[in-house]
């Protein structure tokens, strides 16, 4: 089934940069992804969360046409990747999965231009292409030491710049700044928000919740190989079964009592060791329960919703997705929903 | 897939031969080689009389490539064919680039096409290095004197050569047969130890096998029986039927290795 979603200048599927619809890949017994769909528009920073094992760096791989899918299509800036065809990466693609590997016998910039020469392009730019990517990633002064004596974090900005060399307008970066010091990480997200900027659609793996959630308008959450739901930060919040209040009384003992057992109350002692608790509840349930505080004689003296960082909708997605699983976008139709309101950014 | 593609993937692989030790000492041990054989020949006094030309070898200069052809096809040649095309495939999983190369404008197809192509030209650059060294070796160091060929018949300097040069040219299908056999080890082992070893001992093993008195049907599968296809040439009259033979068998070799090797890559997950 194709995702159509209206965009000016043509339909939506020519528009989109990235467009995986249904894929599946199995291993043995164990479905590495299940009915996987996912959708970015250029110029979207577009990040892939989930826990290890859950299927985001099979799904790059997939993706970038280095493992054959079981089933599902995928296209790249318009273009079937057709793995029996060799799956060859259509120009304008670019990316690296894991930690970028490079001949270390050679030098950064000599593998550079040797990848240039496997790339489609005029021959006369090609040491201006990889001068100017390994200046990009700040790599210009170490570009004729041999990658032997790189540390993890040069070669990931080697992978880095191996990826600019083909004017990328679709980015895949598995954990970017995964082996980088805070500089070179701060340099790196600069850099792929800058892509992004300039129309690039970038589609981001990370472990490191706050740098998805700072580069990242959208955002896809895998789990068991399957995509538990996709949208902005902002929709995946309203996803969570329920809100939460950071609430102070004038005694948290007994409103800790007062909530046992009732429906649709969850409280807790707050853990930013200010105190106070902080309560899971819909608004129907939050007011019966503040009600119920005050006719047991317990003063509610702050009450304010508290903004859900992603790292606990993170946890809460991949932790209970069986429990909440009724009220996320697992269905085809509901997942295709969140992918019209991610695309429509 | 292109030629272009097929051509950016051999220009690429050539740079990186270039770079590494282990092509330049082969080169250097297939240039220099011949020219120890020939002077340790010139100075000691017995010669390798067990050998095809192994006496003349001090008589004339041609008889020193053909002898050392006959030294080669033990165990030389298996060598020389698998030492590039055993670790160009299985050296990408080795260093973790196949992730790295396979996501360029490059199809599987061009990359494998790219990399046996590569590969039957170092074979082919060895073989050539080899006999040109040996014909130098023997030329420089012995002379230009004719040679009596297997029948007993003396030819003149100028035939022998060309028959010396055509005994050559018979080893390369055989090679190119090694060449594919190893191609097929490096992509289905993965490991270079394999790519380049196995070939060297299966290579050995069918050598050992001529030697005992087996099955001839299983004799005349085997690839290395190919490398003494030459010897007919050397006769009056000339005979070629082992030469067909031992070329259809590489040739089957060659296809059926490549066939396999091509099916294993294209059907690969890397990474997974």
């Amino acid at each position: 089934m194709t995702v159509t979603v209206a965009a000016p200048g043509g339909t939506a599927a020519q528009a989109l940069a990235l467009e995986a619809v249904g894929v599946c890949k199995r291993y043995g017994d164990r479905d590495a992804l299940s009915d996987v769909d996912l959708v970015v528009r250029p110029g979207v920073l577009h990040g892939l969360l989930g826990p290890n094992g859950a299927g985001k760096t099979t799904l790059m791989r997939v993706l970038l046409g280095l493992v054959r899918r079981d089933a599902g299509s995928v296209r790249l800036l318009g273009r079937d990747l057709d793995a029996a065809a060799g799956g060859r990466v259509p120009h304008g693609v670019a990316g690296f999965v894991e930690t970028p590997a490079f001949y270390p016998y050679l030098s950064g910039r000599r593998n550079l231009a040797l990848l240039a020469r496997l790339d489609d392009g005029p021959r006369s730019d090609r040491n201006g292409k990889v001068k100017r990517a390994l200046e990009q990633v700040g790599l210009g002064d170490q570009a004729d030491v041999a990658v032997a004596g790189y540390s993890a974090g040069m070669r990931q900005r080697l992978g880095l710049a191996a990826a600019l060399l083909r004017a990328p307008r679709l980015l895949f970066l598995d954990e970017p700044t995964g082996s980088l010091d805070p500089a070179g990480a701060r340099d790196i997200r600069a850099l792929s928000r800058r892509m992004a900027d300039e129309g690039a659609a970038v589609v981001l793996s990370s472990h490191d919740m706050s740098e998805v959630e700072e580069l990242c308008a959208v955002i896809t959450v895998i789990n068991r190989g399957r995509v538990i739901c996709s949208g902005t930060v902002g929709a995946l919040r309203t996803l969570t079964s329920a809100a939460v209040h950071a609430m102070h009384t004038s005694d948290d003992r007994a409103a800790l009592t007062v909530a046992s057992g009732r429906p649709g109350v969850k409280v807790k002692a707050a853990r930013d060791g200010d105190g106070g608790l902080e309560v899971s509840a819909d608004v129907n349930a939050l007011d019966a329960y503040v009600i119920a505080l005050g006719c047991a004689g317990v003063a509610v003296r702050v009450l304010e919703r508290r903004a859900r960082s992603l790292e606990s909708l993170f946890l809460e997605l991949t932790g209970h997705a069986e429990a909440i699983g009724a009220a996320l976008p697992v269905s085809r139709d509901a997942r295709e929903r969140t992918c019209a309101s991610a695309v429509a950014l | 897939m292109s030629v272009r593609g097929v051509l950016a993937v051999v220009g690429v692989e050539c740079s990186k031969l270039s770079a590494q030790l282990k092509a330049r000492i082969v080169l250097a041990a297939c240039a220099a080689g011949p020219f120890a054989f020939a002077a340790a020949m010139r100075v000691q006094s017995s010669v390798p009389s067990d050998t095809l030309f192994g006496r003349a070898v001090n008589d004339s200069g041609f008889a020193v490539p053909l002898v050392v052809l006959g030294f080669a096809a033990l165990w030389a040649f298996p060598v020389l064919t698998s030492v590039v095309g055993g670790d160009l495939f299985s050296s990408e999983d080795r260093y973790g680039t196949w992730s790295t190369v396979l996501t360029r404008s490059r199809s599987r197809a061009e990359v494998f096409a790219g990399k046996v192509l590569t590969a039957l030209g170092f074979s082919s650059l060895a073989v050539t290095a080899l006999a040109v060294s040996s014909v130098a070796a023997g030329v420089f160091v012995v002379g230009q004197q004719p040679l009596i060929n297997l029948s007993g018949v003396l030819i003149s300097p100028a035939t022998a050569l060309i028959h010396v040069t055509l005994a050559w040219a018979c080893v390369l299908p055989p090679a190119f047969g090694f060449t594919a056999l190893a191609v097929l080890l490096s992509v289905a082992t993965r490991s270079s130890v394999a790519g380049v070893g196995l070939p060297v001992v299966a290579g050995l093993t069918m050598e050992l096998y001529a030697m005992v008195d087996g099955p001839e049907a299983v004799r005349r599968v085997f690839i290395t029986s190919a490398f003494g296809t030459w010897h007919g040439l050397l006769t009056e009259p000339r005979y070629y039927r082992p030469l067909i033979h031992g070329t259809t068998v590489s040739a089957a070799y060659f296809v059926v290795c490549l066939a396999i090797a091509y099916r294993v890559l294209q059907r690969r997950d890397i990474g997974a």
